[in-house]
């Protein structure tokens, strides 16, 4: 059976099941924004920073006579210091509080200012007052092990992480949830639809039966709407009329 | 809304729109089926028809007794026939009473002239089915049969046949080899592909003469053109 699919039965495929890609897209936007409003926990976030400073009198760097440009690898070896086990291992410690550096490390993010030498410590928290505390307490580690560790003391804490009156979560964002859940609904719909299309396998048209059957169309006769059978033509005339 | 939903609920109340409304869109339909099938044959007139369809509730019943009206209004003297003898139903259509019928006729226990009943149409008569037998094939393929359309087109210039479906039952390729036409109803949007090519399938190997097929009940689209014409 050779078929050819042109854009006018894709589209009249399309409006025939137009209620149901609307229902499904309407449906999966109420879904996804119900989720996000009532299921998912909101995450809010707080970062502090640090400002790696010039290498301080005494320190390796300075004796070498290492340039500015140099001090981008110290951020990066810092970077992966605050995030290791042995500064956030201390700070569960002093903050008493109950989890492992593991799952720590996965809510805190650490990331340089372009190339400048101020490094952003971010932390994401269900409890907004939580992520302002591990944020500074974080800071406050490192600036005193860095001291112990590299032996220079360089770090200077720029801006505490401060908990805002109204703290906005930053996750989950309905409005882009819903976006996605529109986008993906209106692409089921439109698979389903033609899905549907493909299953039916009902005669329709006399095109259909005489492809199909080989056997002549003598008539077709059109649906009896209700309004044909009890009203006479003429008041159906004038209604199409108008 | 419960309007609608009420009128839904009673589908064994035909109209015959070619009777009530034969100006209307649909009854020129009818008129249309009705030229196609004079022009269908050539050499001989077609004078016995059955109306058949793959499944049940294509609108068999509404086609032939619609068809049987414009033949009618022709001028014919057209004699409608149920041998749906499984589920009778032009009685409820043209409102007549179905004590007895054709299986009356078939069984030699009552002459044709006196079952067939006069409708409301000019030229229309009909013979309902009768009391429901339990060999409704074996009647059907009956010498009788034979005989009772040989008695029929003495006095009828047109017999028209309603029957059961082909797909259920073989009645209906049993009455189709002995008349001279068949028409195949196809229900839009229900009738499926294979059902269809089945019943096609067995009204050939039952040697029926196939006229052609009526599309049933499709989705009215361009119809204002109908409505302007001529009014």
């Amino acid at each position: 059976m050779e078929e050819t699919i042109s854009l006018r039965e894709l589209f009249e495929t399309l409006k025939k099941r137009l209620s149901l890609i609307l229902v499904i897209t309407l449906l999966a936007a109420a879904v996804s924004g119900a989720i996000s409003y009532f299921v998912l926990k909101p995450v809010y976030k707080s970062s502090s920073q640090i400002l790696v400073s010039q290498s301080a009198a005494g320190s390796l760097a300075s004796i070498a006579g290492i340039s500015l440009d140099d001090d981008a690898k110290y951020i990066e070896t810092y970077n992966v210091i605050l995030k290791s086990p042995y500064i956030l291992d201390q700070v569960i410690k002093e903050l008493k509080m109950d989890t492992t550096p593991e799952q720590l490390n996965g809510s805190v993010s650490v990331t340089q200012e372009g190339a400048s030498q101020v490094v952003t410590i971010s932390v994401t928290n269900n409890d907004p007052a939580e992520a302002v505390r591990i944020a500074n307490e974080i800071a406050e580690v490192f600036q005193r092990e860095i001291a112990q560790l590299m032996r220079i003391d360089n770090i200077t804490i720029l801006s505490e992480a401060e908990l805002a009156e109204n703290p906005a979560p930053v996750k989950p964002e309905p409005l882009l949830n819903i976006a996605i859940a529109i986008v993906v609904g209106l692409m089921a719909g439109v698979g389903l639809a033609f899905l549907l299309e493909y299953l039916d396998n009902t005669i329709k048209s006399e095109q259909d039966i005489e492809k199909l059957l080989e056997l002549p169309v003598l008539g077709v006769v059109t649906k009896i709407t209700p309004n044909e059978e009890t009203e006479s033509s003429s008041v159906s005339v004038q209604k199409k009329a108008i | 809304m419960f309007g609608k939903k009420k009128k839904n609920e009673q589908p064994l109340n035909r109209t015959l729109i070619t009777h009530t409304d034969p100006r209307s869109p649909i009854a020129e339909q009818y008129k249309t089926i009705r030229t196609n099938i004079e022009f269908s044959s050539v050499s001989e007139s077609i004078r016995s028809i059955v109306v058949t369809s793959s499944g049940p509730a294509e609108g068999k019943s509404t086609t032939v007794s619609n068809l049987a009206v414009v033949f009618a209004q022709q001028g014919k003297k057209v004699l409608l026939i149920d041998a749906d003898l499984r589920k009778p139903t032009a009685h409820y259509t043209f409102r007549k009473d179905n004590r007895v019928g054709l299986t009356n006729v078939l069984t030699k226990q009552m002459e044709l002239s006196k079952v067939v009943s006069r409708t409301d149409i000019e030229n229309l008569y009909l013979l309902t089915s009768g009391p429901i037998p339990p060999n409704p094939a074996e009647l059907l393929g009956s010498k009788a049969m034979g005989e009772l359309l040989d008695g029929a087109f003495q006095s009828f210039d047109m017999v028209l046949f309603d029957t059961p479906p082909v797909l259920a039952v073989t009645d209906a390729p049993i009455l189709a080899s002995k008349c001279d036409g068949t028409i195949l109803v196809v229900h839009s949007n229900q009738t499926a592909t294979e059902a269809a090519k089945k019943a096609k399938e067995l009204l050939m190997a039952a040697q029926a003469k196939i006229i052609g097929s009526v599309l049933n009940d499709k989705q009215q689209k361009e119809s204002h053109y109908y409505y302007y014409y001529g009014k």
